[in-house]
């Protein structure tokens, strides 16, 4: 699956954040030198993960098409929210729980 | 004329407008103007949003008072309005304690909007489910729920009715709230023509209870009260079964919404990591859009 922003594109927003919006209103000097310091850090996760090869989406993309062609057998929906339920434990764990409690 | 001119405060949030605060001879005042971008390519322009905003204060919505347009401020276009006080985040309202009235008020405003001449305004384009289809397309990734989402809608459309002046994103977060209850709606950039039951359960989708997920109406209330009110004023005879539709509607196009404000960072138009971020907080939309199939009996 490749979900946008991609691990790196999301390491490079919070790079942006970081040395655009935070450094230039740091005054104390430990603070600055530390976030220089988180920045590179932040570097480093950044070129890693652009080093990752891109997912293979050929699945998802026929699982795409083949509902918009109205083709939906049944366990469509059970493949489809198990994904999801899949992205979201990285993105929003809490969410599924809360979302479940609710049930 | 107007009299001392306060400096102008600029107001945080806003993702595509400024907001400022001024006050001119003592009277609170809030001046709308364009910002970079648009959150979306349907959006009114300033100019068809301020004279909506005027149809609706002259038939009696409770709206804050339209005081005038400004075609060029300082290179952008830009409108007045009054200041309304009262809560408009919506995080916090759901956490009030708000009149149990506050979702009959809410019927009683949308029946207002509802029956705004649309001659008045005959810019407003209308809008259909078919139009979400082609957002997707334009962001090209694949998300095989949304997909799901549009195929359940095209397969169970109600019956249409006749299009109305909508507000286009009326939901908690778009209203000004206080003690007494509804002081003012709020944004109406998205006005446009569509079925009235549509505008009606927007408010419903789960992302705009703020966490308050058991109050199905924008986490303040039921949504008996506010259908059987809205019913009552317009005759629509809007059944439930059209609320559950079009809330699940409301979910696939906030889902999209999610994946079009990721492109504003993406593309470069916006760099920003809040923008950034609901690319992937889309998935939570995404679950919901699932968990409402299900209950439709879909697997």
């Amino acid at each position: 699956m490749s979900e946008r922003p991609t691990p790196e594109e999301l390491a490079e927003a919070i790079e942006e954040f970081l040395a655009g919006e935070i450094l230039p209103t740091l005054d104390d000097p430990r603070l600055r030198f530390r976030t220089l310091v988180a920045l590179n850090a932040l570097g480093i996760v950044k070129r890693e993960l652009g080093r990752l090869p891109p997912e293979d989406d050929a699945e998802q993309r026929e699982l795409a098409a083949r509902i918009r062609s109205g083709d939906v057998p049944a366990g469509t929906l059970d493949r489809v929210k198990a994904d999801v339920e899949a992205r979201l434990r990285i993105a929003s764990p809490e969410y599924v729980e809360r979302h479940r409690d609710d049930e | 004329m107007l009299g001392p001119v306060s400096e102008p405060v600029l107001l945080p949030g806003g993702a595509s407008k400024e907001a400022w605060a001024v006050d001119a001879d003592g009277e609170p005042l809030l001046v709308r103007r364009a910002g970079g971008g648009v959150i979306h390519r349907h959006t009114l322009s300033l100019r068809h949003e301020f004279e909506v905003l005027r149809a609706a204060h002259e038939a009696g919505v409770k709206v804050p008072r339209p005081v005038a347009y400004i075609e060029d401020l300082d290179g952008r276009e830009a409108f007045v309005m009054e200041r309304l006080e009262g809560e408009t985040i919506g995080r916090r309202i759901v956490r009030m304690a708000v009149p149990e009235r506050l979702p009959v008020q809410m019927a009683e405003e949308l029946a207002k909007i509802h029956a705004l001449p649309p001659e008045r305004l005959p810019f407003l384009e209308e809008a259909t489910v078919d139009r979400l289809v082609d957002e997707l397309d334009e962001i090209g990734e694949l998300h095989p729920a949304i997909e799901l989402g549009l195929w359940w809608l095209r397969e169970h459309r109600p019956l249409p009715r006749e299009p109305v002046v909508v507000h286009g994103d009326f939901r908690i977060g778009n209203l000004v709230v206080d003690e007494n209850g509804l002081v003012g709606v709020l944004d109406w950039e998205f006005a446009h023509l569509d079925d009235p039951a549509r505008d009606l359960s927007f408010g419903l989708v789960r992302a705009w209870r703020f966490g308050v997920d058991r109050l199905r109406l924008g986490g303040i209330g039921d949504v008996e009260p506010y259908l059987d009110r809205y019913n009552e004023l317009t005759g629509f005879e809007v059944r439930p079964e059209e609320l559950d539709y079009w809330e699940l509607a409301g979910n696939v196009a906030w889902a999209i919404g999610c994946l079009t404000q990721a492109r504003r960072h993406l593309t470069g138009q916006d760099r920003s990591v809040e923008l950034a971020i609901l690319g992937r907080l889309g998935a939570e939309v995404e679950f919901e859009i699932c968990h409402l199939l299900e209950g439709q009996g879909v697997t």
